[in-house]
């Protein structure tokens, strides 16, 4: 059962027509994130799926989803915050955002809250470095950045999402 | 390749290599050692690790007049690079000078080590590579006393990370040189290991079910330069400067190839000395580095408990234990009175001294022989073999591979990867089988048939090259205008060397004859023979099959005939009731000779208990028709005895001489007696010249733990053109089709992994074991009523099985195949009727 070819022929068909028929392993990159919206992470099931689909190696595969930091193989929340704390960041006040922004959430870096709404990471730079604390967030529908951050200001981005049912 | 030489200075010493030489193979050559982690001499350099740094400088050359600018006495001007250079991906030039000892050098190999020390953990005492690691050698030379890097910061991984359940990763050691993630993808095709993480977090991982699939992944142990990967039949069970070394060869398919066994007396085992491991050894004509995980992990059974101990005589019904001269007397009197009723049947799993021996004790009584085995053409072999002084790695441009009816991957691994290998250097590569096996892909020309058709099919190529076209039956007699028969034939016909391996795969013994006879056609027509690097190459299930028929063994085509007629059976080393259970074996008197109490020795009257080849000596022939020998290595168990010292005594016994102490002995009446063999003693077969690369000496850096070879490489056969005889083309008959009257056609196909007496008691690899399962195409499945698991009963014949199905759309249409060796009682293709008798409701 290939639920991704079952589920999206199109979205596939459409993406594998954007490269030559004998470099079908060049669309290797946009079907992970399409088995990401799916299974909100690449699990084993989603790399052999996708395996097949471009007939490359399951391994292959499994490696670039360690390489690219924006792939997880393990499940997580449905937002996933992204802090910066490289040194720039770090010299203003990233760790200590951080740190409370975990801590009016409950959870440790790398955790989930318990609903399932948000993960929170800490990332290297992203390019933001003069307007730090400022994070990323990774959603199904792709990534939104959030400049000079405060602990209020995010946490009100947050109640927002836990107030969409 | 060109030929150009290239000189250059190493160290103050010259140099001469031929261009496109690195500097670490030229200075190897030279006898420098220059340390490297990620490159190796059997791979493409990729210049990762950093760790064969040297001081690099050339020559300065005049703009003008584009020569060597010399200083005032006369000697070249040299340029060095203000840098130092990675001595692997840099290839030699002329007049270049190279130096590896410089403080600069020293300083810089200190540095690349504190790098990859910097979380690397040092344990040494407990690593299984320790004493034999390349890390640890360098970091006694080089290394920093101390870590300059808070231990508490050091990065902690896993330990133990299974990559599968044969080879365990230790994260923590890895030091991220790429061997053997490139092992597997250059070399054996098998990407099944990569990088995941990146930087300090780098790691190996494996996404392959089962995790590391591949029948080659023990080799990455063998180069890994430091302690990371490990199998899991050694780890932790020694340490290596605890073990000693003896000199074997593998049995387990018709490669034959080089090993060494590690051996250790040690408390666990009684005090007994045992098997530690099983390493290759360096061959470069038969195995270069490398072996298979069947060689690797196979051996178990030699030293399994239920190995027969004792001389077992029938006494009121029961086999009980005896003395061994109560069974060599019993045995030599019954043998006295049976006279020309008697039958001896032995297999290719013997060595050539005990295969004289039991011939000639035969023949001693006007008894008859029988070679067990299900393949025939090994006369064929003997005339146009693979000549002598060929080496497979010579194939290359210009040169054609043809590989008939036979599945390498599976049944001759090292084969496959060599093929592979020289269609990689250019060889056209003709793959001729009824279904797509992991040969093709590699191949220029691909060939279906179906099964039955394929001497039909080289005589068709045969026919498509020639005005004269003998008739050929119907089912093929079109097929040499088939416009990919004539390309293949065309491309084989113009190689300048031209190889053909054959297998039996779907062939019967009768129809083998057939196939190896139209191979010997092909090869002779279009002048492939006698010439090294030209011939013809059995794929045999056994290790000694040629050797067999070297020495006058040969299958009888009615064996069921023969068995009823003899009043008195010696069956050695195979199990004909276990193989077919309906076989009559009935005789007065039976003997059987073996390891194990087999389902024949169960029926016999006396039974004999043989050592295995790791306690004993002789020698073997592969399918190259070079002949090697192998060493004791553990003790032998008492009460056991070599079979040629069995059928030695046997022979003292009946006033027939024969030698049954000595194996070198017996290969001297050999090579007396048998032309081809003329010359070759056990003196010869332990020549073991200077190879390239030159591996497994101190720096076990540059090749990886493989053994160096000092204890023989064996010696080729000069087939029958080269003695200067004779060889004719004769058109072999083509035999019918069999007939299937509405059931299918059941195909045995070999699978590495199997339930076969030497290798069912390696438990480590019962994951990967083929199961009773047949294959069969799904709309063949559906015209029969089969569905993906169900529980199948199979007819042929008189003979029946259960078998599950397994939907396969690679399987031809009216075919079913059958693993051998997996508890299906089926030999030869034969027609099969199926009976579904239970159905799996859980997918
Ligand atoms: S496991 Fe060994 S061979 Fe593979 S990358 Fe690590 S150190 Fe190199
Ligand atoms: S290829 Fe054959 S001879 Fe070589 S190690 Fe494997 S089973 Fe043994
Ligand atoms: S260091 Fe944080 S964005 Fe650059
Ligand atoms: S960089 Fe030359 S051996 Fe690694």
């Amino acid at each position: 059962m290939n639920r991704l070819q079952e589920k999206y022929p199109t979205e596939i068909e459409n993406t594998l027509a954007k490269y030559p028929p004998d470099q079908k392993r060049a669309a290797v990159m946009p079907l992970l994130y399409l088995a990401q919206r799916e299974y909100g992470y690449i699990s084993k099931q989603a790399l052999q799926e996708i395996s097949e689909i471009l007939d490359v190696p399951v391994t292959e595969i499994g490696q670039l989803v360690g390489f690219y930091t924006l792939y997880h193989d393990q499940p997580g929340g449905k937002y996933r915050i992204q802090v910066c704390t490289d040194l720039p960041c770090a010299l203003r006040g990233a760790e200590e955002f951080l740190e409370q922004l975990c801590e009016n959430l409950g959870i440790r870096v790398g955790e989930t809250t318990p609903d399932g709404l948000i993960t929170i990471e800490a990332v290297m730079c992203l390019a933001g470095c003069d307007r730090a604390p400022l994070f990323q967030v990774q959603t199904a529908e792709g990534l939104t950045y959030h400049e000079n951050q405060s602990v209020e200001s995010a946490m009100k981005l947050i109640r927002t999402w836990q107030s969409i049912p | 390749m060109t030929n150009k030489m290239i000189t250059l200075t190493i160290d103050g010493i010259q140099v001469t290599v031929p261009e496109g030489t690195n500097i670490v193979d030229a200075a190897k050559k030279a006898g420098i050692d220059i340390p490297v982690f990620c490159y190796h001499p059997k791979m493409k350099p990729v210049g990762m690790c950093r760790m064969c740094l040297v001081e690099v400088g050339r020559p300065v050359v005049d703009r003008n007049t584009g020569e060597f600018v010399r200083n005032e006495d006369g000697s070249l001007k040299i340029q060095f690079n203000p840098k130092l250079e990675t001595g692997c991906t840099t290839l030699v030039s002329e007049g270049m000078v190279v130096i590896n000892t410089s403080d600069k050098v020293k300083r810089g190999r200190k540095d690349i080590l504190e790098f990859l020390l910097t979380s690397h953990p040092l344990d040494c005492p407990i690593c299984d590579k320790g004493g034999e690691c390349p890390l640890q050698n360098l970091t006694m030379a080089h290394g920093p006393g101390t870590s300059r890097f808070l231990f508490d910061e050091k990065k902690h991984l896993l330990k133990h990370y299974p990559l599968g359940e044969l080879i365990y990763l230790d994260q923590e050691r890895c030091i991220q040189c790429g061997r053997c993630i490139r092992f597997q993808e250059e070399l054996v095709d098998d990407p099944v290991i990569g990088f995941s993480q990146r930087g300090r977090s780098l790691q190996i991982v494996t996404f392959s079910e089962p995790g590391f699939d591949s029948i080659f992944s023990g080799n990455t142990t063998d180069i890994c330069p430091v302690g990371a990967l490990t199998t899991a039949d050694f780890r932790f069970g020694a340490r290596p400067w605890e073990l000693n070394a003896a000199a074997s060869i593998c049995q387990q398919c018709a490669v034959g190839c080089n090993l060494t066994l590690n051996v250790r007396r040690e408390a666990a085992a009684g005090g007994k000395v045992v098997i530690k491991r099983v390493m290759p050894r360096q061959n470069e004509w038969v195995n270069e580095i490398w072996i298979c995980d069947k060689g690797r992990f196979g051996y178990h059974y030699t030293e399994a408990p239920e190995r027969l101990t004792q001389p077992l005589i029938r006494k009121e019904g029961e086999l009980v234990p005896v003395s061994w001269e109560e069974a060599l007397g019993f045995v030599a009197e019954r043998f006295r009175q049976a006279g020309k009723g008697l039958l001896t049947l032995a297999s290719g799993r013997l060595s050539n001294e005990d295969l004289f021996n039991l011939r000639k004790l035969s023949e001693g009584l006007g008894g008859k022989i029988a070679l067990y085995t299900q393949m025939s053409g090994g006369e064929q072999v003997m005339q146009v073999g693979l000549a002598k002084e060929s080496n497979l790695a010579e194939l290359g441009q210009g040169d054609a591979i043809l590989v008939i009816a036979s599945d390498l991957h599976q049944e001759a691994p090292i084969w496959w990867l060599r093929v592979k290998q020289a269609a990689e250097r250019g060889a056209t590569l003709i793959v001729a089988h009824p279904r797509p096996t992991r040969l093709e892909k590699f191949a220029k020309h691909v060939l279906r048939y179906r099964y039955g058709d394929e001497a039909g099919l080289l005589l068709a190529m045969l026919n498509s090259l020639s005005a004269k076209r003998p008739a050929l039956p119907e089912r093929v007699s079109t097929l040499w205008r088939d416009d990919q028969v004539q390309a293949a034939a065309k491309a084989f016909a113009e190689a300048q060397n031209a190889v053909i391996f054959f297998g039996n795969e779907g062939v019967g013994l009768q129809a083998s004859q057939a196939l190896a006879q139209a191979c010997l056609n092909l090869l002779l027509a279009t002048n492939h023979a006698g010439r090294p690097n030209n011939g013809l190459i059995p794929v045999w299930q056994r290790p000694n099959d040629q050797g067999a028929w070297e020495l006058g063994w040969r299958p009888l085509p009615n064996l069921d005939e023969a068995i009823s007629q003899a009043n008195a059976i010696y069956v050695v080393a195979c199990d004909p009731a276990g193989d077919n259970p309906t076989l009559p074996l009935t005789p007065d008197f039976l003997v059987v000779q073996d390891l194990f109490l087999t389902a024949t020795a169960k029926l016999a009257h006396v039974v004999l208990p043989a050592l295995p080849f790791t306690e004993r000596e002789g020698s073997l022939v592969n399918g190259e028709r070079r002949v090697q020998r192998y060493y004791p290595a553990v003790p032998p168990r008492p009460s056991a005895r070599a079979d040629f010292t069995i059928t030695g005594q046997l022979g003292k016994l009946l006033g027939i001489d024969l030698e049954d102490r000595l194996a070198s002995k017996v290969m001297l009446r050999i090579a007396a007696e048998v032309p081809a063999f003329s010359g070759i003693t056990y003196t010869a077969l332990a020549y073991a010249p200077e190879q390239w690369p030159i591996i497994g000496r101190e720096d076990l850096y540059y090749g990886g733990t493989t053994y160096e070879n000092k204890q023989g490489i064996g010696v080729q056969l000069p087939n029958a053109l080269q003695q200067g005889e004779q060889v004719t083309l004769t058109w072999p008959s083509l035999a019918q089709a069999t007939e299937i009257n509405g059931g299918l056609l059941a195909v045995p196909v070999t699978k590495l992994y199997d339930s076969g007496s030497t290798l069912v008691h390696s438990k480590l690899l019962d994951q990967r074991r083929v199961a009773a399962v047949l294959w069969i195409h799904p709309d063949e499945a559906a015209a029969h009523a089969v569905q993906e698991g169900d529980l199948v009963h199979l007819q042929f014949g008189e003979a029946s099985a259960m078998a599950t199905a397994i939907l396969d759309k690679t399987v031809p249409q009216g075919v079913i195949l059958l693993p051998r060796s997996a508890g299906i009682p089926l030999l030869e293709p034969c027609a099969a009727q199926l009976k579904v008798v239970e159905r799996s409701y859980e997918r």
